[in-house]
């Protein structure tokens, strides 16, 4: 019974949105229908929203949805010159197939955007927060928050500046790794040899499994005790007693080493990828390239470095960007190592700290402001990275 | 003559079987997590925490697979997963599918702007928009449902999905949906009549990332279902995993249940999905 109602609940919902794009595109119709008339632009501009107004008010209905229409006529103003200077009538098709798909990304990717800026210049936290969703009053605060975040911690102990160096050496670390173990095992894949596509297949699988399922379990396996990196580390002492003497052995990883632990699991789960798409670029290099290089009596290493890296190099840059920007932003790895109650901050890197400061500690306002702040390092950062993208491309 | 040829062939031989070897441990590291939380869900339960390394233990049995199915929510956790990720992956695919057709067949004011603003939407870091999110659902009353996280989740792969469209709309020749017109279709006509149906792997793939987004997606999960009814199976996995001590066989169970389904699908699609991820940027 509780399955059939969830069922139509979603049906309803999928009913309302369904009705709700036909609805708007019916609204964009009756403007391509109309726009070129002379009339509408003054009736778009004025008369709708007076009329909607005078009706609103001769029948003393000044509540909340009574408003919002208000509102939508009143944009009308803004939509109508739109359609008359940008849209010509031969593309209206366009956006009539485009309308439902940028209506979408506008409330639920754009909104909510601006709304994080609104937010981080208010304060909004647990105490006031009833009080927001009743009245919708927020008190604005100016730049306050902002400049908590660098002077006071997002969570309990660490600070801003330490936060922001720890994301550099982990995404530093992370990406090399993940690019010298993807280069290294694309090397190897690329000969020649039996079973290649088994063992590719094998070794995707860290990639392929359910992120949350590969960190939860890895997670189990740095358990001090019972996991099997201990074990191991265990019996490597016990059966070479010289690896003890060198302080090899049991390490209580996730409450001691929480960094490196996060350090390895996402290593262990970025390499896939990295292999996969330096294995593409490998296969598309014309083996003449290397027939020729023989000829010459180029060495192994020679092939590698004037062939084999400046070719994969245009495939690499995407990857690598694309790497970068994932592990500067992955919360997954380091909240579901560290997140559970009584976790640690010491594994915290700026994106999950900005998780917990939201979620965990119920800073709203100050998470607001701390990741307008996160956001303009990375926007500045990859501003500055495509700049010398686009000065290297002219220089070839 | 014959002695260097047998040198050649059997340092030829040293060499491969260097690079199977280096392989194989790389191989190892890869699979022997997988293979141990397999091992770890069929121990029986009094042998849950034993320092054994075995890949198969004594006595193995299913008891922790039973215990899982019958006293917890498993089932009704994959079900609301499956529930959320099918209407998202739904409603992503149709609103893209359209989209990305009008960027691929026609020329109007602002087509430029709109690709490129599809792609710096990818610029915003995921984790940013959970908050703004969460207090958009909590001010529609929509916290603990299910339309609530359908709505979260619905656009977040639409940018991508869209590229993906669009890059495979570009290869259909234009011929095609002429002679459609010609024989008398509209253009909307020409659309569902001759592209669509065309499309049907590059609609599956984009439908398959949609679906894969969704159904191993954490954090949105956490902060907008709260009771374990409403859990998506991560949710769960997670508490089981917090209750370390008691739940761990369960735990296991569970990931391999999961697991499985999805890894078929992803080596299935894999070449397919790779293609997508670089198309993207490359042509960007």
């Amino acid at each position: 019974m509780e399955i059939l109602y969830s069922v139509y609940e979603v049906l309803w919902f999928v009913f309302i949105v369904i009705a709700g794009i036909a609805l708007i595109e019916g609204y964009f119709y009756y403007h391509f229908q109309f726009y070129d008339r002379r009339w509408f632009f003054p009736a778009a501009l004025l008369g709708f929203p007076l009329a909607g107004a005078a009706g609103c008010f001769a029948m003393g209905l000044v509540t909340e949805p009574v408003r919002i229409f208000l509102w939508l006529l009143g944009s009308e103003g803004l939509i109508a010159p739109f359609f008359r200077h940008i849209v010509k009538g031969r593309s209206k098709l366009a956006y009539l197939l485009l309308a439902p798909a940028f209506i979408g990304l506008a409330l639920l990717l754009v909104y909510p955007f601006v709304f994080e800026v609104y937010l981080s210049f208010s304060d909004l936290k647990l105490t006031t927060i009833m009080q927001w969703k009743n009245t919708g009053y927020l008190p604005f605060v100016g730049l306050r928050q902002y400049i908590d975040v660098f002077t006071t911690s997002p969570l309990s102990e660490v600070t801003f500046w330490a936060l922001l160096g720890r994301t550099l050496w982990w995404t530093f670390i992370n990406v090399f790794f993940h690019v010298a173990g993807g280069f290294t095992l694309a090397l190897l894949l690329n000969n020649h040899i039996r079973f290649k596509g088994f063992y590719r297949t094998l070794l995707v699988i860290p990639w392929a499994m359910p992120q949350v399922v590969a960190v939860l379990a890895m997670r189990g396996e740095f358990h001090a005790q019972y996991g099997f990196i201990n074990i191991m580390l265990g019996k490597l002492a016990a059966a070479y007693p010289f690896l003890a003497g060198l302080g090899l052995g049991p390490v209580q990883w996730l409450s001691n080493y929480p960094l490196t632990t996060c350090t390895l699991i996402n290593i262990w789960l970025g390499i896939p990828f990295m292999m996969v798409v330096i294995l593409g670029g490998l296969q598309s290099i014309s083996s003449s390239y290397y027939d020729a290089a023989d000829i010459d009596g180029a060495s192994y290493l020679q092939k590698l470095r004037f062939i084999t890296i400046p070719l994969i190099r245009p495939v690499m840059m995407p990857a690598v960007t694309l790497g970068t920007v994932w592990t500067f932003n992955n919360i997954n790895v380091i909240y579901l190592v560290t997140g559970q109650s009584g976790g640690t901050e010491r594994a915290d890197i700026l994106v999950s700290a900005l998780y917990k400061a939201a979620f965990t500690y119920n800073r709203y306002s100050y998470s607001a402001a701390f990741a307008i702040v996160i956001f303009a390092i990375l926007f500045f950062v990859s501003v500055f990275y495509l700049k010398s993208f686009d000065a290297a491309k002219e220089e070839r | 003559m014959n002695k260097e040829a047998a040198a050649y062939r059997r340092k030829k031989f040293l060499k491969y079987l260097l690079i199977h070897a280096a392989i194989i441990s790389f191989v190892v590291i890869c699979v022997y997590p997988l293979l141990r939380i397999l091992s770890v869900s069929i121990r029986p339960g009094d042998k849950l925490f034993s320092t054994d390394l075995a890949l198969l233990p004594k006595g193995a049995d299913f008891a922790a697979y039973v215990r899982l199915l019958k006293e917890t929510l498993f089932l009704r956790w994959l079900w609301n997963s499956l529930l959320i990720t099918v209407t998202t992956s739904f409603i992503g695919v149709s609103l893209a599918s359209t989209a990305a057709y009008a960027f691929s067949r026609f020329k109007f004011g602002g087509k430029k702007g709109g690709l490129i603003l599809l792609l710096s939407t990818q610029m915003i870091p995921a984790g940013m928009l959970i908050l703004p999110l969460f207090l958009m659902i909590m001010k529609l009353g929509l916290m603990n449902t299910y339309l609530g996280i359908i709505i979260a989740y619905s656009v977040s792969s639409l940018p991508f999905s869209i590229w993906i469209l669009k890059g495979y709309y570009d290869t259909i020749p234009r011929s095609l949906e002429e002679a459609a017109l010609v024989d008398g279709t509209s253009q909307l006509g020409a659309f569902y009549r001759v592209i669509l149906p065309l499309s049907t792997p590059a609609l599956s793939i984009a439908f398959l990332f949609n679906f894969t987004t969704a159904w191993n997606e954490y954090l949105v999960a956490r902060v907008v279902l709260f009771s374990s009814k409403q859990y998506t199976w991560t949710l769960g996995l997670f508490e089981l995993q917090g209750q370390y001590i008691t739940q761990w066989g369960m735990f296991a169970a569970g990931s391999m249940l999961v697991t499985i389904p999805v890894l078929a699908v992803f080596l299935y699609s894999s070449k397919w999905l790779i293609s997508g991820l670089t198309l993207g940027s490359v042509k960007g």
